[in-house]
């Protein structure tokens, strides 16, 4: 007879971040990219880099044999990719990260990623390389992820209403936060006027609602509280944390999806929250993947901070704005700051929480949310800070 | 042109400012749809079990497995679903000069489940809606003919 063993699963904490100068361009390949906000991850956390005994790599990363010898690890317990899509990788990791530590696989694991959109063909090659993609959609132009936004943007706008006012909030806010974050790609602020005159991409989209291209890497090293406590960072605890999917492909989610205004993150934002023990009330900030203006309002919908239809009017009026009622994207986000996919928002999360953001500080900042999703995939974190 | 991150040949740049981007039949499992709107017609396929539409197809039959793709013709009547203007062109081939196009969902009469990306043409001077009732209109590219829909 089988029988399974409960493991206790230790409290985790991330310990350690770090991260590239973040461009549009750089000349070093992925691989020097990674492995440098690797080891500055490594250096921040006050562990030794022979005492990082694991690596979880989303997918389409350079190989972990590499960035493992380049960011000093000499024990290598638990070496796993994570297959989410990337864009949920960045937390989805920490439940592979969160299995090896509770089962003894590792004790400290480190978690990279990077990404080169100034790659030749850009960020919509990714598309282009799905043959179905290539068959029904590039022939007639429905290509260039800008153009997919557009589409859930006017279907919500039939359904719900959404108006050029609300998405340019989102804008402007995240400008003033990128404003007050080191290492943004745009940092210079902006007015709703500046918005409503910025040129038209697809749709409503305008440029400002887009998302940066960014050459550059983030990191992080999470192991058990215990251990954090000891080490010089105040610990950003895992209060929860989940991953999720929805049931179509990548490939159908921008044009068949039965729910289309749907992204996520649901179900797994529910698991996360409820690990936490929280309640929306208790969120001092978000940090919500941000390709397009409009994934912030479906997904901050999705996790239940509003109903489905009302994360336009939500988002109005300077709530997500410094000294709004719900902080979101506090370093400017994959808008303003850098597009690292899903890494930045995991970054910024632990820092509010460590409190050493200065004038980009969230006050109170007791709990936030990391919610992030690519394709069907999607993953929430709660993190808070350690009370002993 | 070739641009060594694309997994084929860039196609020549269009040069009506519509898209015209060949289909790449990395496999052969769309020739029949890409057949049937050379003929002025739509035909999609369905599962040769209980007749569900398989849009997108796979390889595989989602919901039977013993079942094969058995294609139907389906009303080449519409609506909009969804729609946006291309302000840039998206399209490795574009002409970055080309006037914006509009790009759609359109779902088709007596079709359940079904969303096909397509270009909204013939407008005249009407604005795209979503709800709005088109029809077939295929548009003739440089090496294959577009389902693209135009409104009633």
């Amino acid at each position: 007879m089988h029988t399974a063993t409960t493991l206790a699963a230790p409290k985790l904490a991330i310990v350690g971040v770090g991260e590239t100068e973040f461009r549009r361009k750089h000349e070093r390949g992925l691989d020097a990219l990674v492995v440098e906000a690797a080891r500055r991850a490594i250096a921040d956390s006050g562990l030794a880099p022979a005492e990082i005994d694991g690596i979880v790599v989303p997918v389409g990363m350079p190989p972990a044999d590499e960035i493992a010898f380049g960011a000093g690890m000499v024990h290598r317990g638990y070496t796993a990719i994570n297959a989410y899509t990337p864009g949920a990788g960045p937390v989805a990791a920490l439940v592979e990260a969160g299995h090896a530590i509770a089962a003894g696989l590792a004790s400290a694991v480190l978690v990279p990623y990077g990404i080169r959109t100034s790659n030749p063909g850009g960020p919509y090659a990714y598309h282009a390389a799905d043959p179905l993609k290539a068959d029904l959609e590039m022939p007639v132009g429905y290509y260039g992820q800008p153009l997919y936004f557009a589409m859930l943007a006017q279907r919500y706008r039939h359904e719900f209403g959404l108006e050029p006012e609300q998405l340019g909030a989102l804008a402007v806010a995240q400008r003033e936060w990128a404003a007050r974050t080191p290492n943004s790609q745009r940092a210079e602020r902006i007015t709703l006027d500046d918005y409503l005159r910025a040129p038209l991409v697809a749709g409503l989209l305008r440029n400002l609602d887009c998302c940066l291209i960014s050459d550059g890497a983030g990191a992080y090293v999470v192991t058990t509280l215990e251990r954090a406590r000891d080490l010089p960072n105040p610990p950003a605890v895992v209060a929860g944390v989940a991953a999720g999917s929805n049931p179509w492909t990548l490939t159908e989610m921008f044009t068949q999806s039965p729910r289309f205004l749907d992204i996520g993150p649901n179900e797994a934002g529910r698991r996360a929250f409820r690990q936490a023990g929280i309640t929306h009330r208790d969120v001092a900030f978000a940090q919500v993947y941000d390709c397009f203006t409009p994934s912030i309002i479906l997904q901050l919908e999705g996790l239940g901070f509003c109903e489905r239809g009302e994360g336009a009017a939500f988002v109005a009026d300077g709530r997500t704005a410094p000294g709004g009622a719900l902080p979101v994207n506090t370093d400017g986000g994959h808008l303003c700051h850098a597009y690292i996919p899903g890494m930045t928002h995991v970054l910024e999360g632990v820092r509010q929480i460590r409190g050493t953001r200065g004038a980009a500080q969230v006050p109170d900042a007791e709990v936030g949310v990391v919610s992030t999703f690519a394709g069907p995939d999607h993953a929430t974190l709660v993190l808070r800070r350690d009370h002993r | 042109m070739s641009d060594p991150a694309l997994p084929f040949a860039l196609p020549p740049r269009s040069v009506d400012g519509l898209p015209d981007f060949p289909p790449r039949f990395d496999t052969p499992l769309l020739k029949p749809y890409w057949d049937a709107i050379t003929r002025g017609a739509l035909t999609l396929p369905a599962c040769s079990v209980c007749g569900r539409w398989q849009w997108y197809p796979y390889e595989f039959v989602k919901c039977h497995a013993e079942a094969t793709h058995a294609w139907r013709d389906v009303s080449t009547n519409g609506t909009v679903f969804t729609f946006a203007l291309a302000h840039r062109g998206f399209l490795p081939n574009a002409d970055p000069k080309a006037p914006p196009y509009v790009s759609a969902l359109i779902e088709l009469d007596d079709v359940v489940g079904v969303r096909l990306p397509s270009l909204l043409v013939n407008l005249a001077g009407r604005e795209p809606a979503i709800g709005m009732r088109v029809r077939l209109a295929p548009l003739r590219r440089s090496s294959y003919v577009a389902p693209a829909f135009e409104p009633t």
